[in-house]
């Protein structure tokens, strides 16, 4: 490890006998910033090779940073990742060049000059401590990452119907619960065109909606049946028999807890307390309560509703 | 000047009198959530279909709970000169008759609950209704003889099952804004916050900080503005006494926060209810706009110079809201995580600004305490927890409901004495206080008496008043088990001790419960415990493990009886149970089969039915079913 500059000085003159000379020397480009390229890069570096890993966006990290979760093992996104953001920054063999393209490449195996354009950042990257505040500043609300934004499509009758809901919930910082709530109680769920539109229109960006979204238990991203059963799984309900409640109803309809049935017509779900402690076991249909459910008043129960 | 004012508030209290009291029948349907639910919706279209057809001189109206939940749907009837009766349990076809009975000039006793001769106002006050119909009605209780009633002090409830919610007037007439006047234009806002000091009143939440204390500490930090809350993100399960506040009397929680926003100089408000409330959430914008138009929110209320107003806002179902520093990140919009405390939301609350946060109850006290006195107040309860507390009585006990106690009162007197006992000859096992960071109280504590200190030294708190009572058929291992399912999903996951410990604990808890528990794990528990409750940031966090620590502090033994005998004692571990039909007592009548969603169990019309082990989900509902008690669980 640690050959440094060196080794790719040395490169250039003997091309023709490289791949017999020494295995462990030589320069690598890793183009692409994300965690293929970091992992790739690390591995290069720590087996001895000078890495220069050349990243378009003014950060490495790429989609794994903005994610929560991986697939399939749910592992958290940004504990996967982040030791190895710190690791390629400060790794030895790793020149970090960030907010960069690659015009060119001449040459061949053992001697490549590359040509890359690196952009310029306007900011000094020594001193700069990442602390967000000239962000938070900036008059003109620049964005840092540039995203480009296409204007955002919506259903004209959609249309109407947020910016009627945005106007009514206008509590200028704060609206955006409001808002969601509404969209929510109106479409039953939130539709993607729609919360994207908000996002426009409230300067709130996608990843802070979504983050909201999921966070509340009520809000949903994909269509519910046109009538919510919420079974109370508080712990009065628990103790005079919510589970079977929740048992029963979920084989009768053929659906899982938090699912729907396939003809729209229903949503379980498994609600906390609503409040009929003294009424328990206690469900709840859309806004209407019913008390002290026997197993054998489902089926009634569901009768009432189309 | 004041005068206008206080004639205003005389014409509305003149025109609730007369709503109350009107000169003709006056029948009232309790139509809060638990009514509803139990269909007074349907008593209270049939009356009134009644009172058009019979042609009865009569008004209909809809009050809140009056806390005996378990009697619902209750009505009640003024008798105009004479006393005012509560009937129970009605249905549409004893409305029709009541109805029928008061168009023949006759009034029927049957299903009466109680009487009222009297009307309880704050304190020792009362309204006398007169003696009409003397001696008709002897046989039936008084109000104050209903055992479920006599132990009771109604004051953050005082108005709950009594008025019109939604009617100001009605309001008014029990006293209301009286308290507002008065402070507004005689007193100075230091001068309310030292009589609320005076009343010891102590948050009604869970945390039972000093409700005076707080509110100076607000007023203390220099900002340009400052907000009040009102806290009616109820989530604890087994809790429910702040949405029959909001559905029942929202006036007071209105009320009770323009004094505060008075007391802290703060010009705006918000309730934040769950959305789980909806009915809450109608009546409490309801009143608002009521209160807006009587001028009592708004610019210059009642020619103080004070302005203030109030918005609600819903949360969307995250337990983790009803913490403070969770609650006001919802408001702003941004990701309701808790945040570290200090700064207090006192100093650096909402957008940054002092903010005070109580919760209904809390709110719903204050206009009491400013119309009584402080010390009135404070010579109720006891020592360390004055006044009076409202408790959730629910779970296997006789008479389930709110019930509001002076502070001190034993927990047998609760459960026994107003509750009733144990129904169906069951034994007491334990008493669940405080929701999910409360713990289990077991028989031995029964005359522990309840206040702050006294709960909080037995391994539970006192919470938001959730009392979950429980008989000998509930396993306490597996309540500790739901309680950790339960802040295991509602864990924001901000803090490793708490996402993952609750995690953990929830595992073992479960093997255990399910007979696979290994001899180290309780005192593994109680390690782990001990770690997440110092290592995490907010309540949750802190208190998650107390129906854990306070179960095996009371019942180690069931926990040594699942870990090393593989049974549970209470038959409720459904890994642990075996359902079997008993021959002798099963008559074949095939309903248990065709109820068993994993067809386990097999036989033919008038045979003995078989449950087939290998097949049995033990998902219990044969033994629901059964109407013959030949389906035994061992």
């Amino acid at each position: 490890m640690g050959h440094g500059n060196n080794i790719m000085a040395e490169m250039k003159p003997e091309k023709k006998n490289m791949a017999t000379e020494s295995a462990k020397s030589g320069a690598v480009l890793v183009v692409g910033g994300g965690i293929a390229g970091i992992q790739s890069s690390l591995d290069l570096a720590d087996s001895g090779y000078k890495v220069y890993l050349v990243e378009k966006t003014p950060a490495i990290g790429g989609t794994m940073a903005q994610l929560d979760k991986t697939f399939p093992t749910n592992d958290c996104a940004m504990c996967v990742i982040s030791p190895k953001l710190v690791g390629s920054g400060r790794h030895l063999n790793i020149d970090l060049i960030t907010n960069a393209e690659v015009m060119g490449i001449e040459g061949e195996a053992g001697n490549f000059t590359v040509k890359v354009k690196r952009h310029p950042r306007y900011v000094d990257v020594e001193a700069c401590t990442g602390c967000g505040a000239c962000v938070q500043n900036c008059p003109v609300n620049m964005i840092i990452y540039p995203v480009e934004q296409d204007e955002v499509e919506i259903k004209r009758k959609d249309r109407d119907t947020v910016l009627s809901i945005l106007e009514e919930n206008d509590h200028g910082e704060g609206s955006l619960m409001p808002v969601l709530q509404a969209v929510d109680k109106h479409y039953g769920y939130l539709p993607e065109d729609v919360i994207t539109y908000i996002s426009s229109k409230l300067s709130v960006s996608l990843s802070d909606i979504y983050n909201i979204a999921t966070f509340y238990n009520s809000f949903s991203l994909v269509p519910k049946g046109r009538h919510k059963i919420s079974i109370c799984m508080g712990t009065t309900c628990y103790v005079k028999g919510a589970e079977k409640l929740m048992q029963k109803l979920c084989s009768d309809l053929g659906v899982e807890p938090g699912g729907t049935t396939e003809d729209m017509r229903f949503s379980v779900e498994a609600a906390r307390c609503i409040g009929c402690c003294s009424l328990a076991p206690a469900i709840m249909v859309n806004d209407k309560v019913y008390g002290r459910v026997k197993l054998t008043d489902l089926s009634g129960i569901l009768k009432e509703y189309e | 000047m004041s005068n206008k004012y206080t004639q205003h508030l005389d014409s509305l209290e003149v025109a609730g009198l007369g709503s109350m009291y009107p000169e003709r029948f006056r029948i009232s349907v309790g139509m809060a959530t638990c009514g509803l639910a139990t269909g007074a919706g349907e008593v209270f279209q049939q009356l009134r279909k009644g009172i058009d057809k019979t042609g009865i001189d009569a008004v209909l109206s809809g009050t809140g709970c009056l806390g005996f939940c378990q009697m619902e749907p209750v009505v009640d009837l003024y008798i105009p000169g004479g006393p005012r009766l509560t009937y129970a349990e009605m249905t549409p076809d004893k409305a029709t008759s009541l109805i029928d009975a008061l168009s023949r000039g006759d009034i029927p006793t049957d299903d009466l609950l109680c009487v009222h001769r009297t009307e309880s106002l704050l304190g020792d006050s009362f309204r006398d209704y007169g003696s009409g119909d003397a001696g008709k009605f002897d046989g039936v209780p008084l109000y104050t003889q209903v055992p479920f009633f006599a132990k009771q002090n109604k004051i953050a409830l005082r108005n709950c099952g009594v008025i019109d919610p939604v009617s100001i007037e009605e309001y008014v007439a029990r006293s209301g804004y009286r308290a507002l006047l008065e402070v507004l234009t005689n007193r100075t806002n230091r001068e309310l916050i030292e009589e609320v000091k005076k009343s010891g009143l102590r948050g009604r939440g869970g945390g039972g900080f000093p409700t005076g204390l707080k509110w100076e500490y607000t007023l203390s930090t220099e900002a340009d503005e400052r907000y009040v809350i009102c806290n009616a993100d109820e989530g604890d399960p087994g809790a429910y006494m702040d949405r029959s506040v909001l559905e029942g009397d929202p006036h007071s929680v209105i009320e009770g926060m323009i004094l505060g926003g008075y007391a802290m100089q703060a010009s705006k408000g918000f309730v934040y209810v769950r959305t789980e409330y909806p009915l809450a959430v109608e009546r409490m914008a309801e009143a608002i706009v009521q209160a807006r138009a009587n001028g009592f929110l708004g610019e210059d209320i009642f020619g103080s110079g004070f302005s203030f107003d109030l918005q609600i806002r819903q949360g969307s179902g995250a337990f983790v809201c009803g913490e403070e520093t969770s609650l006001m990140h919802s408001i702003e919009g941004v990701s309701p995580e808790p945040r570290n405390r200090p700064p207090f939301p006192s100093e650096s609350g909402l957008w940054e600004k002092p903010t005070n946060i109580n919760n209904v109850e809390t709110w719903a006290n204050i206009p009491a305490i400013l119309f009584k006195g402080g010390d009135w107040f404070s010579a109720i309860g006891t020592e360390n927890s004055k006044g009076t507390k409202v408790f959730s009585l629910v779970g296997t006990v006789r008479n389930t409901g709110l019930v509001e106690v002076p502070m001190g009162i034993t927990l047998r007197e609760i459960i026994f004495e107003i509750g009733g006992g144990i129904p169906d000859d069951k034994e007491f096992k334990a008493v669940q206080t405080g929701g999910p960071s409360g713990g289990c109280l077991p028989a031995s504590l029964l005359d522990l008496p309840v206040d702050y200190q006294q709960l909080a030294e037995a391994g539970s708190i006192m919470g938001s008043g959730g009392m979950v009572v429980m008989d000998e058929t509930s396993c306490v291992v597996d309540i500790a088990r739901y309680f950790l399912d339960f802040t295991n999903d509602e864990s924001c996951g901000k803090c490793t001790s708490c996402r993952d410990g609750s995690e953990l604990m929830l595992n073992i808890l479960t093997r255990i419960t399910q007979g696979h528990g290994k001899p180290e794990d309780v005192d593994f528990l109680l390690e782990l415990g001990a770690a997440v409750t110092d290592a995490s940031q907010c309540g949750l966090g802190q208190t998650l493990a107390n129906p854990v620590l306070s179960t095996i502090r009371y019942f180690r033994d069931e926990y040594d009886a699942h870990i090393e005998q593989a049974i549970c004692p209470a038959h409720a571990c459904k890994e642990l149970v075996t359902y079997s039909v008993n021959p002798d007592t099963c008559t074949g009548c095939t309903l248990c089969a065709r109820n068993c969603p994993a067809a386990a169990i097999s036989g033919k019309v008038k045979e003995v039915h078989y449950i087939d082990q290998g097949n049995c989900i033990k998902c219990g509902l044969c033994y629901d079913v059964c109407n013959f008690n030949a389906i035994v669980v061992e």
